[in-house]
């Protein structure tokens, strides 16, 4: 039943009742939903040409020049199927540009194996995360199944779009042309690039690949040549989107999210075992035998935020912690349908690894995703984490806040409930952790457009100091980066 | 993804099972077989030929082998004096030269390989059923795309 014929049914007063008794209370709130959020999921069919942002509120900073590349995913339904996950959409890649006191916006999809094929078959049959293999489908190796649809990066004058379980496609800066996946080294080829490398100040990055009980370490230097490329044991197989890491070491958070054999949908192949308990790796960067180990209760997590080591050794950094993965093993993938499955909200946490082996988790209490720092002090202290947050009736988040570690507060814009809040970047604009802006996206449910917005990092809850509204609303997207 | 090192273990295990592939039998079929698509000119396609299940799956030896210098984005082979049959052919692009199908870390094959019919696998290489066609007496001809 698609959103549409849901509501309809809903919306028939002589079968509301009936409707009440037949499908759960979240599925009801859904079709009840009268924002119709499941535009955060809609398909976007052709490449946005480049338009000319139209500003509708605020004054746009005379010395704001920044580009914001986002990626997500836009094309989920084809013919009569759908993706099975909002994870497994084809990756758009989106360029907003702030210059001479205008902005504008382009988007392209990634030009990948898995797009072509779909395209010609007008069916969905890759499969992927949370995506069954279907009659027609092509899976020679991972790259097939490929979305390139999470994150983006800036590496050696390449636009890379990322996934996480292989290769990270080539874009062109400018025109967002794909130029094909990127080999680092011809026996690389197909091998898993999370979409969350971990970039120290100089440039240089560091990147894993999980496989099994195994994860794959990259690294890459500042130029975008690679560095280093070595298989590192991790002793449970678990599922990990995000890893962090401090100055001198590499920190895996190994949730007892596992895979147990293979099958497709891959997240069918994973299961929760909260009685393991979450492990986490402490994996010397220079070293990769040197390893020590931290035990913590169970939770399930998509994201962290890069951590830092103080004077006797203890490393600090702070994460998205959820109770269990019912997002991504099944909310996720109800959204494609327009349902709301509520589940356990992620808490902006802090956990702490002593230099004696203890860890111990402090949390903020406060529900917020997308974690964003200063880049220029990633593997240093610092205080301030921006996160998207305002998590209420809908399945995504309406404000955009950044919480001081210090004063145990958060300062906080609320967009407001026809506002779907996406990832906020900081651009620097002086040397402090607040000195600059944060520049993000939201999607405007009461105009039916997405909108990107300036606002003063030091100064969240004066609202944007501008925005502007594209012609068109476009699906929410994960992760970008500034350049 | 662990499933899709079957791969390159199966089509390692046919290549290596060329060396001890059998001579011809007296016969009066020839065959053609052209592979195009062919995207890095160097190294060789390397193939191996069968004419039944069995030996398709790895339980016998291949009639023929085929090595042919990749020098162009189209090569071909003329293999003489088959018997008229069945067949099916299994083949990658040697591009390093290692006469082996070269794998990354993880045992993901990553040099192009196809099979006869074009026909594609499920995580492992096509099914006899799906690559076999007929070899007829007298003159015959079979194009892979290998990319």
């Amino acid at each position: 039943m698609t959103q549409l014929d849901r509501r309809h049914f809903l919306g028939s007063g002589l079968f509301a009742a009936a409707a009440a008794t037949i499908i759960t209370p979240e599925m009801a709130l859904a079709g009840a939903s009268p924002a119709g959020w499941s535009l955060a999921v809609a398909d976007v069919d052709a490449d946005v040409p480049e338009e000319i942002l139209r500003l509708v509120d605020g004054k746009v900073p005379a010395d704001c020049n920044v580009t914001l590349y986002r990626n997500g995913p836009a094309k989920f339904r084809r013919g009569t199927g759908a993706s099975g996950h909002w994870f497994d959409g084809d990756g758009l890649v989106r360029k907003f540009r702030i210059g001479n006191g205008r902005a504008s916006l382009s988007a392209r999809f990634v030009d990948t194996p898995k797009r072509r094929l779909e395209t010609k078959l007008d069916a969905i049959v890759q499969p992927g995360f949370g995506s069954s293999r279907r009659d027609g489908a092509i899976v020679n190796g991972p790259d097939d199944t490929n979305a390139a649809n999470t994150s983006v990066l800036m590496s050696g004058g390449e636009l890379l779009a990322l996934w996480e379980a292989g290769s990270p496609a080539v874009l062109d800066p400018e025109t967002l042309e794909t130029k094909g996946f990127k080999t680092f080294r011809r026996d690389l080829k197909q091998m898993p690039f999370l979409a969350h490398p971990r970039v120290e100040p100089d440039g240089t990055v560091w990147n894993l690949g999980g496989n099994g009980k195994s994860t794959f370490v990259w690294k890459l230097n500042p130029v975008g040549s690679l560095a280093k490329a070595q298989i590192l044991e991790t002793g449970r197989a678990s599922y990990f989107h995000d890893f962090t890491a401090t100055a001198r070491h590499l920190v895996i958070v190994l949730q007892p999210w596992v895979q147990e054999g293979f099958k497709f949908p891959l997240s069918t192949a994973m299961a929760w075992k909260p009685e393991l308990g979450t492990r986490i790796l402490v994996v010397d960067k220079d070293d990769l035998s040197k390893k020590r180990v931290f035990e913590l209760p169970a939770f399930s997590f998509f994201h962290l935020a890069d951590g830092w080591e103080e004077s006797d050794g203890t490393i600090r950094f702070d994460g998205c912690l959820e109770e269990n993965p019912t997002f991504g093993q099944i909310a996720a993938s109800a959204l494609l349908r327009g349902e709301y499955i509520k589940a356990p909200s992620p808490m902006l946490t802090q956990i702490v690894l002593y230099p004696d082996g203890r860890a111990d988790t402090n949390t903020t209490r406060i529900s917020g995703e997308f974690p964003a720092t200063d880049r220029r002090r990633a593997g240093q202290s610092r205080r301030f984490t921006t996160h998207v947050a305002g998590y209420r009736q809908t399945p995504f988040p309406h404000a955009i806040a950044t919480w001081d570690w210090d004063k145990g507060r958060d300062d906080k814009h609320d967009f407001g409930s026809h506002q779907l809040v996406e990832e906020f970047l900081f651009v620097p604009t002086g040397s402090g952790e607040r000195d600059g802006w944060l520049i993000g996206t939201t999607l405007n449910l009461k105009e039916r457009r997405t909108e990107l917005h300036l606002l003063n990092a030091g100064r969240i809850s004066d609202g944007p100091l501008a925005t502007w509204r594209a012609s068109l609303p476009l699906p929410l997207t994960f992760h970008g980066t500034i350049a | 993804m662990n499933n899709l090192q079957s791969i390159s273990t199966v089509i390692a295990m046919c290549i290596a099972s060329i060396s001890s592939s059998s001579i011809a039998q007296s016969s009066s079929a020839a065959l053609n077989v052209s592979f195009t698509g062919i995207e890095e000119k160097e190294g060789a396609i390397l193939g191996a030929v069968f004419n039944s299940e069995d030996a398709y799956n790895g339980k016998g030896a291949p009639v023929r082998q085929i090595m042919i210098s990749a020098d162009k984005s189209e090569v071909a082979t003329a293999l003489e004096g088959l018997e008229p049959g069945v067949y099916a052919i299994k083949a990658f692009h040697d591009i390093d030269g290692d006469m082996k199908m070269s794998t990354n870390p993880y045992g993901m094959p990553i040099e192009p390989f196809a099979f006869s019919n074009n026909a594609v696998g499920n995580m492992g290489p096509a099914k006899w059923a799906d690559a076999k066609f007929e070899v007829k007496p007298g003159a015959n001809a079979h194009a892979i795309v290998i990319k």
